[in-house]
């Protein structure tokens, strides 16, 4: 007998995206997860633009990660035009990184997953039970966009970073309310750790997972050059076509990317697991409490593991804050860029997982091609791979149990769908 | 106000970023009293809760850009009594129109994804009033919250809200911040674009992008060409510009026809 399980159209995740699973007899037969929001062809049309512009044209691949597109896009082009840029630079992004990270999360954690777990179909109606929570959720979200607007230019789609450096330095009232309202949202951010602790999180796709994570340095961050994999292997980030293997699939808009010839994970939960020694404060204390519950094999686990990066994020931005304040605001201006015919490869840490840009350009510093590699789009196969796996658990299940069971996993990858549908390899 | 008595809403997204149904669950401060004077009765990307039937509103996002969208979108069409495109992938299919009329869709096919045009239900990016009557068009990328803000209360209030036909400029000049196209020289495109942005680019130092896209039926291209092209700025760098938010303005790819006709005829020679 052949029963097909379809989810026509995943909800509370960014884009459009459907699930189906074919099951014969006691045997899952085929896992496919089809992302049919329209592509865009942003490698093909970005072709022959200045690479001045070019971030702000990229960083429209998506919303609620636009500001790791400008960043990926930016450091892409530095690289290939060898800029070295400041401190007050350096502090200045990486504030915003952790900004980006929290107005997703912040989103993603409470607005998206939690409703899941507590039995609601939304965070409007959760709201009618748990409205000081969901107030409290809105104002950390809020927190976050507050280093959007003031350090990027706005929400969504800002503008003020830029190759070389910032085109308006914030001033210090305005970097002091941010870190005003980080400091009154830290809470919730812990509150977030808490709920999902306690949490029945199912374990229905428990499995063997690869994980990969950019290796941050020092200290736990979202920006790095080296590649880190759950086998011990540790790559330059201008290696990813090799870690990632992508190939066009006729289900999906979205390419599959592989790893030894397996799927593998990118996403908060590797980096909380790969990167776990250089978490600090508060956020290392709630990752000792609960590493126990933090495994490689439940994926949806990468819900706790963004609570716990919601936490981090806020204690960062109120670091960096504090660094940008006592060593002065300086109206720097932007660094000299000489373009010339080069190629660079960048990599952030996106909400979701790795982000890779590829840029040729040619020497009046146009694009000859691009490549965009984007988290969700490498997760796609692994996210196949836990739903055979709870198909197979769970066979003797009712289908509206299945249904549920795959919406709950896909929305544990926290997947961007808008972002994984434009994807292009340089031949 | 009973459930019943709330308009009934849906909020819908097409082809793009997501980011305009993104500004509206960024007004975290009104966000949750705003929500409460609808009744919801779609909205994929906030909620799994869904129901058929008819709509006074719809809110869509994102430009047509397959076949699926173009089904979806007649569908909304069909149900609701005012449909209001958001955001300027509805409006004119925003970034991803950059090409139109300059690439074909076969050949965005092969570049990036290596395979034949029919392999997916791909159609050139174009925005919702190209295939349905729109009753009203609200422009950005994204879209300005006060500016939606507005538009809903109005509605709520039985007001048509009123569209922008002045120019970025405008805005500048009252802000007072100094011209970066006659002082600084740098290719701002305020003069063509659509106001409502509080001119926020020249406020942080950068030139317009053109993010609201051309004021409908007055943007002077032309007149904007020739003031580039006395900066010293070549065609290409120029029409790559313009096309940046303006892949499907007639004036613009008339422009730019031109302008590729020209280059084709000197390589020839």
């Amino acid at each position: 007998m052949k029963r097909v399980i379809e989810v026509e159209e995943l909800t509370r995740v960014e884009g459009h995206g459907r699930i189906e699973v074919v099951i014969e007899g006691t045997e899952v037969k085929d896992v496919k997860m089809a992302i049919f929001e329209g592509p865009r062809f942003f490698e093909a049309f970005i072709e022959s633009v200045h690479y001045e512009k070019v971030p702000d044209i990229m960083r429209r691949i998506c919303a609620i990660c636009t500001a790791s597109h400008s960043l990926a896009s930016i450091r892409t082009i530095e690289n290939a035009f060898d800029v070295k840029v400041t401190e007050q630079t350096k502090i200045l992004r990486d504030l915003l990184i952790h900004g980006e990270m929290i107005e997703s999360h912040a989103l993603h954690v409470f607005m998206l997953a939690l409703p899941d777990f507590l039995g609601f179909s939304d965070a409007i109606r959760m709201a009618s039970k748990y409205p000081k929570e969901v107030k409290a959720a809105l104002q950390l979200k809020h927190a976050g966009n507050m280093v959007h607007n003031i350090v990027s230019g706005r929400e969504v789609h800002g503008m003020n970073e830029r190759v070389g450096g910032f085109s308006k330095v914030p001033s210090e009232k305005e970097l002091k309310d941010i870190r005003t309202a980080m400091v009154a949202t830290k809470p919730t951010a812990e509150l977030a750790v808490k709920l999902f602790a306690e949490a029945e999180i199912p374990n229905y796709a428990e499995s063997e997972n690869t994980l990969m994570a950019l290796d941050p340095g020092e200290k736990f961050g979202f920006m790095g050059d080296y590649v880190l994999v759950s086998d011990g292997a540790r790559h330059p980030v201008q290696d990813y076509l090799s870690l990632t293997n992508e190939r066009t699939v006729k289900h999906s808009h979205a390419k599959f990317s592989s790893y030894k010839g397996s799927s593998y994970m990118v996403g908060a939960l590797p980096r909380i697991l790969l990167n776990k020694d250089k978490l600090e404060g508060t956020a290392a204390e709630l990752y000792n409490e609960h590493k126990d519950l933090l495994t490689s094999k439940n994926t949806l686990m990468n819900n706790l593991a963004q609570a716990i990066e919601l936490v981090h994020s806020v204690d960062r931005c109120i670091e960096d804050i504090d660094i940008l304040l006592s060593n002065g605001l300086k109206d720097e201006g932007l660094v000299e860029v000489e373009p010339k015919a080069s190629r660079g490869v960048g990599a952030v840490e996106a909400p979701r997982g790795i982000l890779y840009h590829d840029y040729i350009f040619d020497e009046n510093g146009c694009i000859v091609k691009a490549n965009v590699i984007t988290p969700t789009a490498q997760n796609a196969a692994n996210m196949e791979k836990d739903y055979r796996v709870a198909a197979e658990r769970m066979i003797k299940e009712p289908d509206e149990k299945l249904v549920e069971a795959f919406e709950i996993i896909a929305r544990a990858y926290d997947p961007c769908i808008s972002c994984s549908v434009h994807l292009t390899r340089i031949r | 106000m009973a459930e019943s008595e709330k308009p009934k809403i849906g909020i819908f997204s097409l082809t793009g970023c997501g980011g305009d149904q993104l500004m509206i669950l960024n007004m975290e401060p009104v966000l949750l009293e705003l929500l409460s004077r609808f009744d919801i009765k779609d909205f994929q990307e906030g909620s799994s809760y869904k129901e058929e039937g008819e709509l006074d509103i719809a809110l869509v996002e994102g430009s047509v850009s397959t076949k699926t969208d173009l089904e979806r979108l007649k569908e909304i069409r069909e149900r609701s009594k005012m449909l209001i495109a958001i955001g300027d992938c509805a409006i004119s299919g925003c970034v991803q129109a950059m090409r139109n009329g300059q690439m074909s869709m076969a050949e965005r096919m092969k570049k990036v994804y290596g395979v034949d045009e029919d392999y997916y239900d791909v159609l050139e990016p174009k925005g919702l009033s190209s295939y349905v009557k729109v009753d009203l068009e609200i422009p950005g990328c994204p879209i300005e919250k006060d500016e939606i803000l507005h538009a809903i209360t109005s509605l709520l209030h039985g007001d048509m809200p009123e569209g922008i036909d002045y120019p970025v400029c405008v805005e500048c000049k009252l802000n007072g911040y100094p011209c970066v196209l006659v002082e600084k020289g740098m290719p701002c495109l305020g003069p063509l674009i659509t106001a409502g942005c509080n001119a926020r680019c020249p406020g942080l130092g950068l030139d317009c992008i053109g993010c609201r896209g051309p004021i409908p039926e007055e943007a002077n291209v032309a007149a904007e060409v020739k003031v580039l092209l006395e900066k010293g700025y070549d065609e290409k760098y120029i029409f790559n510009r313009l096309r940046f938010f303006g892949g499907n303005f007639e004036d613009v790819q008339n422009l730019t026809k031109k302008f590729s006709e020209k280059t084709e005829k000197e390589e020839e020679e």
